[in-house]
């Protein structure tokens, strides 16, 4: 029975839970992961206990835990525009993904003009311009949400285009077959046929808005844990930058957290569409 | 199961439902054009089960494609219920190969589908989509996703989606090909067992001579090249039809006869590209 459960449902993107069987498999897969970290903070802390390793080079994870619970109150100061300005990028580079796949599926011009432009575009290494969207966007806000979205956009865009297209041909032909317009079969094929699709293209591209705004941040700020870390580590307090990026993990989490729930109920929402 | 929704009283008019008369599809290939359909002439009665037959390449999807509106004839004209068919229309329900549903919707919801679609009222047509459900041997499956169901189980859903909107016929791509042998057996079953509550005109396409012949009133048999209608045979069996008749001698007389057509227009068996071409009829 257990043995089918990954061929079952592991076609099916947005096949939903599958009861108690995938329940079992559920605390499996919590335990495993959890405890295998456990183990390795672990080994981290008694390596730093017992090999007499100076906090300068690396902190233990107890005394950065004890930093955290110390100072959370700079390290909040600091997430939150971290936090904000991902979030603000990513959702930029999720609206510029899509509308840019409904462009490419739709257009057959435009999708021979842009298609390997933007693959082309993928190829230079993003980070080197970094620099340049301070000169021409300043050090505000708007450089790193705006670089933020330079880097996120693309997984979005190949994936959503990937959902769009992956609608088969027969089922097109039923929609024509039914005088369906263009806008219907949007909204009741094509757009839920790609929620998955779009979905893994978001978890790909938060975390890489995260790590946009940390490289803005690196380059200029006076503010946010990007701006910490870099502070930190030119003080040799690397306690500080421990504990900053341990918040950044948090601050991640959260967020991709939040995609996950969004797919949890986007899926809700259009499989049980029962008026 | 409310049995008016269902059983459709037998059609008074005696007007082919379907008029084809001189059709004929050329597309452009990249080596030139390509003839896919010669000359097709054809009527199909109402209540009728007619199957078009030949093997792959005879231009028999094509023509269904054409009944339905999806394909334009290069000339010719399709008349269907009396007035011109220019393109897609809602009086049809069309079946394909594959189920085609939506992955992420109910049984139901994917039967509801063309409602949607086509904006009917909603709460009858859910009540007429647990009738059909329950007609094809679906009671209790009305919740389950396509991943939950069987091949034969997904195209019974896509029978009842094609019946939704109470089509004045309906045309069926293969739609068995897909499916193993036993499951086919018992959907050409289901699928006689239904029409006969139904009563719909029915257009199938297969190249399974002993499905058309079991299935159908009239056996359509089109080949050759440039292809063209070869064949039009009455079944003279009577209904509700069994899998008995299969054994008879006169059901197999038929399906010799059908095969026999078929490998002349090809060449016949001795060709070596016949033989590979009546092999693809089975």
């Amino acid at each position: 029975m257990a043995a089918a459960i990954g061929t079952e449902t592991g076609v099916m993107v947005a096949a939903p839970d599958n009861g108690t069987r995938a329940g079992l498999l559920g605390i499996r897969s919590v335990v495993l992961p959890i405890g295998l970290a456990a183990l390795a903070l672990a080994a981290w802390q008694a390596f730093v206990v017992f090999g007499n390793i100076p906090p300068v080079i690396l902190p233990s994870p107890i005394s950065t835990l004890a930093y955290i619970g110390e100072r959370w109150d700079i390290l909040l100061t600091h997430a939150i525009p971290t936090t904000l300005e991902s979030a603000a990028g990513f959702v930029l580079a999720t609206v510029l993904g899509v509308v840019l796949a409904i462009i490419i599926t739709y257009s057959a011009v435009a999708r021979e003009a842009l298609y390997p432009n933007l693959v082309f575009f993928q190829l230079i290494p993003k980070i080197a311009l970094a620099p340049l969207f301070i000169i021409w966007l300043g050090v505000g806000s708007q450089s790193r949400v705006a670089f933020s979205v330079f880097i996120a956009f693309f997984p979005v865009v190949i994936a959503t285009t990937a959902g769009f297209l992956s609608v088969d041909r027969s089922m097109l032909r039923l929609c024509r077959s039914l005088t369906a317009s263009e806008w219907q079969i949007f909204t009741h094929v094509r757009f839920p046929a790609a929620l998955p699709y779009i979905f893994s293209g978001m978890k790909v591209a938060i975390t890489l808005a995260i790590i946009g705004v940390i490289i803005g941040e690196f380059i200029t700020a006076q503010a946010g844990l990007g701006y910490l870390i870099i502070f930190a580590t030119a003080r040799a307090d690397t306690e500080v930058s421990m504990a900053a990026i341990v918040v950044l993990c948090v601050c991640g989490l959260l967020l991709y957290g939040l995609v996950a729930l969004g797919e949890y109920v986007a899926n809700r929402v259009f499989s049980s569409e029962t008026t | 199961m409310s049995a008016q929704i269902l059983e459709m009283p037998r059609p008074v008019r005696s007007d082919p439902l379907v008029k084809i008369t001189n059709v004929e599809k050329t597309y452009a290939g990249r080596q030139g054009p390509v003839r896919a359909v010669a000359s097709a002439s054809l009527e199909v009665g109402r209540g009728e089960f007619v199957s078009l037959l030949g093997p792959s390449g005879c231009g028999k999807s094509t023509l269904l494609m054409m009944i339905a509106g999806l394909e334009t004839p290069t000339s010719g004209s399709i008349l269907l219920d009396g007035t011109p068919v220019t393109g897609p229309r809602r009086d049809i329900g069309i079946i394909f190969q594959d189920a085609t549903l939506l992955p992420w919707k109910s049984a139901l919801e994917n039967v509801l589908f063309p409602v949607r679609i086509l904006k009917l009222p909603l709460r009858e047509h859910r009540e007429r989509a647990l009738d059909l459900l329950a007609m094809v041997g679906l009671q209790g499956f009305e919740n389950k996703k396509p991943s939950e169901l069987s091949g034969g189980m997904r195209q019974r859903v896509a029978i009842c989606r094609a019946l939704i909107h109470d089509p004045s016929i309906l045309l069926m791509d293969e739609p068995f090909s897909a499916l193993d042998a036993i499951t086919r057996d018992q959907m050409n079953a289901a699928l006689a067992d239904i029409m006969e509550k139904t009563g719909k005109t029915v257009v199938f396409v297969t190249h399974s001579i002993r499905e058309a012949a079991f299935l159908s009133d009239r056996v359509v048999v089109m080949g050759g090249r440039p292809s063209q209608v070869i064949l039009d045979l009455p079944m003279p069996f009577p209904r509700p039809r069994r899998f008995d008749i299969e054994d008879g001698a006169e059901f197999n007389a038929i399906c010799r006869r059908l095969r026999l057509t078929i490998e002349e227009a090809h060449g016949g068996p001795a060709h070596s590209a016949g033989a590979a071409r009546a092999k693809s009829v089975e």
